[in-house]
């Protein structure tokens, strides 16, 4: 494959081509708001493509990590060694888009069963450990979101 | 619905059967603005040669929706409101309820002459909204006013405040098990709200997407409140919540800008007290409120990942769901270490 331009190369010369050629040619007022969202998606999947599998992954080891942390330390729960089983017995090598993702939401069902733990032994400390974490995951989804309001309405 | 080459005769005919008297429909066009459902303005001219405005309001075709709600409730919702008089509000008008006549289910409304709230404002200095704030917290104090028993059995009761607020919370669970992956802020959510509930309030009517996109604001200055579609009976700070968090991505908020001036007239106007109405609650509600139309937008993105949903609205929404959870952490305080 021809790995350059890179995907977020040719999303964002989408998007170019949209706000340049197309917006000025449309004047259905319709129109002129679904290419302002179109605009917004083709910023969002060029960050996403740029980072996702490698946020996925890294945001993975942590809530998998963390999971196994918080059942040694305040003792485990069926939940959590039901999703840590469940974890491991899935494919965590691929790199294929659709394995990491799958990867993800077993890790993610990890780190929500540990927070119901924690929530229940009061450990503050594992409380604001797990809250680090999904303060990671809603920067990362924060990047990918860029400026962003509901356009269109008023 | 959004044709303009067809529907002014589906909708004239619609109209001359429904009224009981001939319709002419000389102006058609859709309305931007509305992101659930189709939107249409409509110019008719009545046999006695009166003219007015209707608005149409109807579900976009199947797969296309980025939520899901139903007309029949709306409809039943806006005819007891309208004949309690409970609010001022555009009357509801004619519904086709199988979509038989206007090619989707759909609400025939009046039309509001003005603008809406949200219009007003983008107009304003930053900081400088003069009325418009108290105007809004009024008319939210208005919603609130409204009793329960005006919309009947049109929308569901709670049995009492506490299994409401139990059963609110657990949308966060019910929205994570429905998904098509694991999404930790909702349990955490979840497990945060159980955690630190607030003192009751009498359940009262709650619009659900209260922002000024969805205040008209007539010639005079009086507001009329549209698109009630996802109002239900439950907690009134729900809205407070909703509106501090709407605000803060598609702003001016008119909350932000001091917060306790704001609660004060609430309280003032509706007569709750300071124990439930305060910065702590509206944080709470802040995390709780969103969970109504966050679980909708959800569903839309599990559909597209299933392949039963398409179409821009949907991914465009997507990062509403980023609002929501940074939302929904920042009303969760963090214990101290």
């Amino acid at each position: 494959m021809l790995s350059k331009p890179t995907t977020p190369q040719i999303l964002l010369d989408c998007r170019r081509e949209l706000l340049e050629t197309i917006d000025p040619a449309v004047t259905d007022p319709t129109v002129k708001v679904a290419i302002q969202m179109l605009e917004n998606v083709l910023r969002n999947c060029a960050e996403r493509a740029a980072h996702e599998i490698a946020w996925m992954r890294s945001e993975s080891d942590a809530m998998v990590a963390y999971a196994r942390d918080v059942a040694s330390t305040v003792g485990s729960t069926a939940a959590i060694d039901a999703a840590l089983a469940e974890y491991d017995k899935g494919d965590n090598v691929s790199l294929e888009l659709d394995a990491v993702s799958d990867a993800y939401g077993r890790a993610g069902e990890c780190l929500s069963t540990a927070l119901e733990r924690v929530f229940a032994t009061g450990h503050t400390e594992l409380h604001l450990r797990g809250r680090a974490i999904l303060d990671v995951r809603l920067a990362h989804e924060d990047a990918i979101k860029g400026e962003w309001a509901f356009v269109g309405r008023g | 619905m959004i044709d303009p080459s067809v529907m002014p005769d589906k909708l004239a005919a619609f109209l001359t059967r429904h009224a009981g008297r001939a319709a002419t429909v000389t102006n058609y066009e859709p309305m931007t603005g509305g992101y659930s459902r189709l939107m249409a303005k409509a110019t008719v001219r009545w046999d006695d040669g009166k003219v007015e405005h209707l608005v149409l309001r109807g579900d976009p075709p199947p797969g296309k929706a980025m939520m899901e709600t139903d007309r029949a409730t709306e409809w039943a919702l806006l005819s007891a409101l309208g004949r309690a008089e409970s609010i001022p509000m555009p009357a509801a008008r004619f519904f086709d309820a199988t979509g038989d006549e206007l090619g989707t289910k759909c609400i025939v409304l009046d039309f509001v002459e003005g603008r809406s709230l949200q219009s007003f404002l983008n107009d304003c200095e930053p900081g400088a909204y003069g009325h418009h704030t108290f105007d809004l917290v009024d008319t939210m104090a208005r919603v609130h006013s409204i009793d329960p028993s005006d919309v009947g059995d049109a929308i569901a009761r709670p049995t009492d405040w506490s299994t409401y607020i139990t059963s609110l919370i657990d949308r966060f669970r019910r929205a994570d098990r429905d998904h098509v992956e694991s999404n930790p802020f909702l349990r955490y959510v979840a497990e945060w709200l159980d955690a630190n509930k607030p003192a009751p309030l009498p359940l009262r009517i709650v619009h659900s997407d209260f922002q000024p996109a969805n205040i008209m604001v007539a010639p005079d200055g009086s507001h009329q409140v549209i698109d009630w579609e996802l109002t239900h009976i439950g907690d009134p700070r729900e809205d407070l919540g909703y509106y501090a968090v709407y605000s803060a991505s598609s702003g001016p908020s008119l909350i932000m800008q001091d917060p306790l001036a704001f609660l004060a007239r609430y309280r003032e106007r509706t007569g709750f007290g300071e124990d439930t109405i305060n910065l702590a609650s509206l944080g709470y509600f802040s995390s709780l409120a969103a969970i109504s139309v966050y679980a909708q937008i959800l569903a839309g993105a599990g559909a597209m990942a299933n392949g039963l949903n398409s179409g821009i609205m949907t991914t465009y929404t997507l990062n509403a769901l980023t609002v929501g959870h940074a939302n929904f952490m920042g009303g969760c305080v963090a214990p101290t270490a």
